[in-house]
């Protein structure tokens, strides 16, 4: 791909970023925040690792957003649930102040302090294929066994948490019936 | 691209999603805010897997991992803002004082 277009790319990703962040509406934002994984996955097939682009799409588009349309459209009718949101301006530019010094600042000690990491000259890099990661998730020695059998762990517990949580408590059931 | 301009990309992403998390007074907007954030240093990583090719798989799998314990965090998150919206009809930030449902 050529670089003019890469850059297209980011322009527009940190646009529907701000959009995601920004917009009033909460549905709207949730569908710019479709836009910006999108537009991430192009990236990683940019940066030639083609299973982070497949698991981008799956996991944040196909799981994540959806469940967090799901959570809007169950809380908030239509997202516009922000008829009482009063943000100052002086609250949004404080918060542009802050932002803006804690970036001036990281940007000015990384290029005062400049390890030359950037700058070293690597052979390019050859792409990743999905079995070389899947080989490498699964092997004991020099690999990652051990962190992909905790996260099954994280996720069987988040899953039950999630459901004793959103259950419906007892008495309120009580009441209803 | 070379390596700078997507670590710059990356910070430009961590700092829209910290100000996000600053304005936001709905909980739902919050979360909207973290998948930002996360996603800038999903970014990082690929981008240091691609150019920096010491150990190319390792940076590759990394992301999963975020990617992984992101989707728990949704869920047990998002049951919580369910609960909490069956409780008291508002997810206003400013509003929750105490969290004993």
């Amino acid at each position: 791909m050529s670089d003019i277009f890469i850059y297209m790319l980011v322009a527009t990703l940190v646009m529907l970023s701000c959009f995601a962040v920004g917009l009033p509406n909460i549905l709207h934002s949730a569908l710019a925040l479709i836009g910006s994984f999108m537009i991430t996955a192009a990236l990683y097939i940019s940066l030639q690792i083609e299973l982070l682009a497949l698991a981008q799409i799956m996991v944040y588009i196909g799981g994540i957003v959806v469940f967090m349309l799901l959570i809007i459209l169950l809380t908030t009718g239509l997202g516009v649930d922000d008829k009482r949101r009063k943000i100052s301006f002086g609250k949004w530019m404080s918060s542009g102040f802050i932002i803006g010094l804690f970036l001036t600042s990281l940007l000015y000690f990384f290029s005062e302090n400049d390890t030359g990491l950037a700058d070293i000259i690597t052979p390019k890099a050859l792409p990743i294929t999905i079995d070389q990661i899947g080989i490498r998730l699964l092997s004991t020695e020099n690999g990652f066994i051990v962190p992909f059998e905790v996260i099954s762990l994280l996720l069987l517990a988040a899953l039950v948490g999630a459901v004793v949580l959103a259950r419906k408590d007892v008495h309120i059931k009580k009441e209803e019936s | 691209m070379s390596l700078s301009h997507y670590i710059a990309l990356s910070l430009i992403l961590c700092g829209i999603g910290l100000f996000g998390m600053l304005t936001r007074r709905n909980l739902l907007g919050i979360m909207l805010s973290v998948e930002v954030i996360l996603n800038g240093a999903n970014i990082n990583f690929a981008a240091f897997a691609h150019f920096k090719a010491a150990d190319p798989v390792a940076g590759a799998i990394f992301p999963i991992f975020v990617m992984a314990v992101s989707a728990c965090e949704i869920a047990v998150a998002l049951a919580i803002i369910l609960s909490m919206y069956r409780h008291r009809k508002r997810l206003d930030v400013y509003r929750l004082e105490k969290l004993n449902g």
